[in-house]
């Protein structure tokens, strides 16, 4: 922990704050500052593409937790994702619940259906495990939602959720901006809530079955328990994120829980940096960003190759593609460690270690 | 009766092709111990080279030879830009690479070719049935049981008799004793490459001929997995087998099973067996078994 | 020598402003396709359709004077991309009216265009969009899907199940014809006219059998084929696009079904003739206006303009989807004509123009379209189609409510 000189902390628990500088304090203000009053100077479309990094972030969270700290490998998020949101939005349309408690009801259930698909950690690891995360995901989305679920109540495969069927405490949720202030709330409740997770036991128990599981469980870890655990918590982290990503949409189709928006999350985590807090919103922020950025780069582009608007999905996905590959072969610690780097540079300056 | 022996026939028919495509995934697998998860993609750059060949005015044995040196460049292609740096590279990372590329491929051939389906025009093989005991079958399917079957034996034969076929062995069998005899490890790997691309190029083309050709050609590469995962990750008669046995039991499953659901089930049927195989047997009928309980 | 240069920046400044006072006589107009997903093969043709249609009508004087402004997006058949591209529509481009296309995505989206007030006209024929009591601002311009396939169902039962000598043998045991349909499962389009056509088939005294699912980019249908076969059918319906449909028809061709073929209005064109060769022969579907190069009024029009307008296109690859995306346009703009006169260019007026058609058509061979506020169903005439020699023949046109007036009116509306 690099601490400038004239900075000491006189009791144990001032040793243990996040932002141990006035300088780290101050900068974190500025950024809630910045990030609560976004909507007032930014336009309607920045806001939207927010709200897509948010959504993204919060798959992300959960992924970063199976994958980054506890070493467990998954690529079928997307199914708890789409568990919590189904949830959800049947809790509003069908049973009407409240949308917080549905959102709550939502959670627990991808929670504990991601530990049955979590079963199988306590046996296999590594490729097999992408296996049958990959096959959860084809179970619950391909399978279970889009044959089963979506057909309740004869709504014929899409959820509608017009705006305003969402609210909380009699204030409806609909424009952007109301979703964008919600997402920004849970995102921050869970980035945080996460954080200190991983250093309390139970987070340090995780990293160590990600360092090495054998010799986690010779130390006397339950390994089997605690693998569950991270399966439950990335699933509640799904959960959430599903419960945020539906008031912004107009109805609800398995069609947005795809195994490639599984893998996608994968790639925004491995771009970020496996293994850091700051890498999912790295990464969030870099894959959202660039994307968009491609949509005005081609503009001008379909001028003259008019294919290239046509058939910009391709382009988009081709992008994340090359970018996931270039990243892995260029910069396979991701944009998380290049962050340190830079900071390190800056604060060590005109020394170079 | 007759109609369960029908699906089982076409399904060892199509299981043929799987068993193909299976084969080159096992041989990266074996060689380079890399989990290749863009098979799809790589049927299905094979499938529209062929096709492209085929539209171009080349008779089909030709576009097929063609698309088989296409292949073979590109493998070697791939494997020296893009998998070269990863050798040793903790798993995660390298198997992510193949999922970019997996990516990069697909949106590549949906951007060139669109999504239309193309059928091969003039039909390569003659559409007319053939009667065999009162079961029918399409001649396209008898064919391309054949081709298949013909490159399988082709690509075991090389891989047992030939002189890079054993150095590949050796390769797989303990990288540090072939690199101690002088076998060159890193033609080993794009060689592993260049058959894989091959072997799904072929493929690919074989399943375009039967209805057409469009972008779900690549969903099939994920098919391969569990045939992989059944017969044993490195094990080469295990991936014949286990694309024969995926052939036959999604036919079964959407026939029989499928009566009981809403439908869908053909899809999900693989990935449904393999895991209650990885529950009971994680390392598939003829895999190397490694104990690690925890 | 500056002050020059300082004039010409602000005249060059104030020229947009000046001619944007101009541009505010625009029509705006929203209009979503499929040119990337799996409904692309009809789906880039009646977007080029759509583009050419709206230049025909701001060449022929527009709307009362005014021209139309088209925005159109590709959405790939995604929900999440359908649902940005609306968003956009009302907040940005803040658009008049719709110009949909897929049913999933229209029937999803009617809670939100009622509450919008956002006329939205569509390609989708799902007869759930034809009852104003559930979804006010849906509109279609031609007859919906159900009642569509009670019409085919009806037309093979009469002109072929009893009049072929093929199944003379069959009716004097007192057999009754056997189908079988073959269609998405999950696809909101592709199941619409399920639930009718089992009525139907029940009203005329069919029996039938297990549905099999076909996915709308399916290559391989041997095991549906082979299941369906063991149920031996007389007929076989297809509720996909052409792509699947070509597939199944030369898999049961090749498999030896032994069933008719009769085809959703999506999977019978020009493509399926080309795609599945000679076992379309014989086939039987609808259109819901005449075809490609047929000699109804106003397709000159359509063949000169989509010559001139894209000509890299050939004119074999054209197909009737050109048409009804014309059709489309053209009750589109006959809406905001009629709104236009009346003074109320909005939503609600625009509905309630639609709500005053009688009879109208623009040619094309579309059959005419009568509106009211109760009853959103475009008619009840419906001819079907049949291939013969890669041609396509009309067999026979139904009145549904002149056959079966009760249930027209009564049960069979809005499913």
């Amino acid at each position: 922990m690099y601490l400038p000189s004239g900075v000491y902390h006189e009791t144990y628990a001032a040793t243990h704050g996040w932002w141990q500088t006035g300088f780290a304090r101050g900068k974190m203000a500025l950024l809630v500052l910045f990030v609560f009053t976004l909507p007032l100077y930014a336009n309607l479309y920045v806001v939207s593409v927010a709200n897509i990094t948010l959504y993204t972030i919060l798959g992300a969270l959960g992924v970063q937790l199976l994958i980054g700290y506890c070493g467990q490998i998954t690529f079928g998020h997307a199914a708890f994702i789409a568990v919590g949101a189904y949830v959800t939005a049947m809790g509003v349309l069908f049973w009407g619940l409240p949308y917080p408690v549905a959102a709550v009801l939502g959670c627990l259930l991808a929670g504990l259906w991601s530990v049955v698909f979590g079963l199988p950690s306590a046996r296999i690891k590594g490729f097999y495990q992408i296996m049958t995360t990959m096959a959860a995901q084809f179970i619950t989305v391909d399978f279970i939602i889009t044959h089963y679920v979506s057909r309740v109540g004869g709504r014929e495969h899409y959820f509608s959720l017009p705006p305003g069927t969402i609210t909380i405490a009699g204030w409806p949720v609909e424009s952007e901006i109301e979703v964008y202030y919600l997402a920004v709330i849970l995102t921050i409740l869970c980035l945080a809530g996460m954080a200190n997770l991983l250093r309390t036991r139970v987070g340090r128990a995780w990293i160590a079955i990600r360092d090495n599981d054998i010799a986690a469980e010779t130390m006397g870890l339950n390994v089997v328990y605690y693998k569950l655990l991270a399966f439950f918590a990335a699933g509640v982290l799904g959960g959430v994120a599903g419960a945020v990503w539906i008031p912004s949409l107009l109805f609800v189709s398995p069609e947005h829980f795809q195994l490639s928006w599984g893998l996608w999350l994968v790639g925004v985590i491995l771009i970020g940096g496996i293994g850091s807090l700051h890498g999912v919103v790295f990464g969030s922020i870099f894959v959202t960003g660039i994307l968009e950025l491609l949509k005005f780069a081609v503009i001008p582009l379909s001028e003259f190759y008019p294919a290239l608007s046509e058939r910009f999905l391709y382009v988009k996905e081709a992008a994340f593609g090359l970018a996931i590959v270039l990243f892995l072969l260029y910069e396979p610690r991701g944009l998380a460690y290049r962050w340190q780097q830079i900071k390190n540079y800056l604060n060590l300056w005109p020394f170079a270690y | 009766m007759a109609i369960l022996l029908e699906l089982v026939l076409s399904g060892i028919m199509v299981g043929s092709i799987y068993a193909l495509v299976a084969l080159g995934w096992t041989l990266i697998y074996k060689c380079s111990g890399v989990l290749n998860l863009a098979m799809g993609e790589l049927t299905l750059i094979g499938a529209y080279v062929c096709l492209t060949y085929y539209q171009w005015g080349f008779p089909f044995p030709l576009a097929l030879v063609a698309t088989l040196l296409t292949g073979f460049i590109l493998g070697l292609a791939t494997e020296r830009l893009f998998l070269r740096r990863m050798i040793g590279e903790p798993i995660l990372a390298v198997i992510m690479i193949t999922v970019g590329l997996s990516f990069f491929f697909r949106a590549l051939v949906g951007f060139t070719w669109g999504t239309d389906t193309v059928v091969f025009t003039p039909p390569v093989f003659p559409r007319e049935p053939l009667r065999f005991y009162g079961m029918v079958f399409g001649q396209v399917y008898l064919w391309s049981f054949v081709a298949a079957i013909v490159l399988l034996v082709v690509f075991v034969w090389f891989f047992q008799q030939s002189r890079w076929g054993l150095s590949m062995q050796a390769t797989a069998d303990d990288e540090m004793a072939a690199l101690s005899l002088g076998v060159s490890a890193k033609r080993v790997y794009a060689l592993a490459w260049a058959i894989a691309f091959m072997a799904a190029g072929v493929g690919g083309t074989l399943l375009g001929n039967i209805n057409g050709l469009n972008i779900s050609v690549g969903y099939l590469g994920l098919l391969v997995l569990p045939a992989v995962v059944l017969g044993g990750l490195n094990s080469v008669p295990g991936a014949i087998v286990g694309g024969l046995v995926i052939g036959v039991l999604q036919n079964l499953s959407d026939a029989y099973v499928g009566k009981l659901t809403q439908g869908g089930v053909k899809e999900i049927a693989p990935f449904a067996f393999m895991v209650i195989i990885l529950l009971f047997r994680p390392y598939g009928l003829w895999g190397w078994v490694k104990i690690e309980r925890v | 020598m500056r002050r020059l240069v300082l004039w010409m920046v602000a005249l060059a400044l104030a020229l947009p402003v000046v001619a944007g006072t101009g541009w505010a006589q625009e029509i705006k107009l929203g209009s979503l396709n499929d040119m990337t997903g799996p409904t692309s093969d009809v789906g880039k043709d009646a977007a080029l359709g759509v583009r050419e249609a709206v230049q025909y009508v701001n060449d022929t004087g527009g709307i009362n004077g005014k021209k139309i402004r088209l925005y159109l997006y590709d959405y790939g058949y995604r929900v999440p991309e359908a649902i940005t591209t609306y968003k956009r529509f009302k907040n940005f481009d803040k658009v008049v009216g719709v110009l949909g296309w897929g049913t999933g995505d229209t029937e999803a989206l009617s809670p939100t265009v009622s509450k919008d007030q956002i006329p939205y006209l569509s390609h989708s024929f799902s007869a759930k969009l034809t009852d104003p009591k559930t979804t006010p601002y849906n509109f279609v311009y031609g007859t919906d899907y159900s009642s569509n396939a009670r019409a085919a169902m009806t037309v093979w039962f009469e002109e072929v199940w009893m009049k072929d000598p093929r199944f003379r043998e069959a009716r004097s045991k007192g057999e009754k014809p056997r189908v079988i349909m073959f269609y998405m499962f999950p696809s909101p389009y592709a199941s619409a006219p399920i639930k009718a056509l089992k009525n139907h088939a029940e009203l005329l005294g069919f029996e039938v059998g297990p549905d099999q699912d076909v996915s709308l980019l399916a290559l391989d249908t041997k095991s549906q084929v082979l299941a369906a076969k063991a149920f031996r059918p007389t007929l076989a319906w297809h509720g996909n696009t052409t792509m699947s449909v070509a597939a199944t028809i030369k898999d049961a061709q090749a498999l030896g079904l032994g069933a008719d073929h009769i085809v959703n209005n999506w999977g019978f064109d020009e493509g399926l003739v080309r795609l599945a060769g000679p076992a379309a022969e014989g086939v039987m579907g609808l259109a819901v206006t005449a075809y490609y190069g047929d000699k109804v009024p106003l397709m000159d029009k359509v063949v000169e303009y989509s010559k001139k307008l894209n000509p890299g296109v050939p004119q074999e690859a054209r197909l009737i989807r050109t048409v009804q995306a014309w059709a489309q346009v053209h009750m589109m703009a006959e809406g905001m004509r009629r709104a236009d006169k009346a003074g109320k260019l909005t939503g609600p007026g625009l509905k309630e123009a639609f709500e005053t058609f009688r009879g109208w058509t623009p040619g094309l061979g579309l059959p005419p379209v009568t509106l009211t506020a109760t009853d959103h169903r475009t008619g009840s005439v419906i001819p079907v189609y049949r291939i013969k020699g890669g041609k396509f023949e009309l067999v026979k046109q139904v009145d549904l409510k002149a056959k079966w007036s009760k249930q027209w009116e009564g049960e069979w509306f809005g499913y």
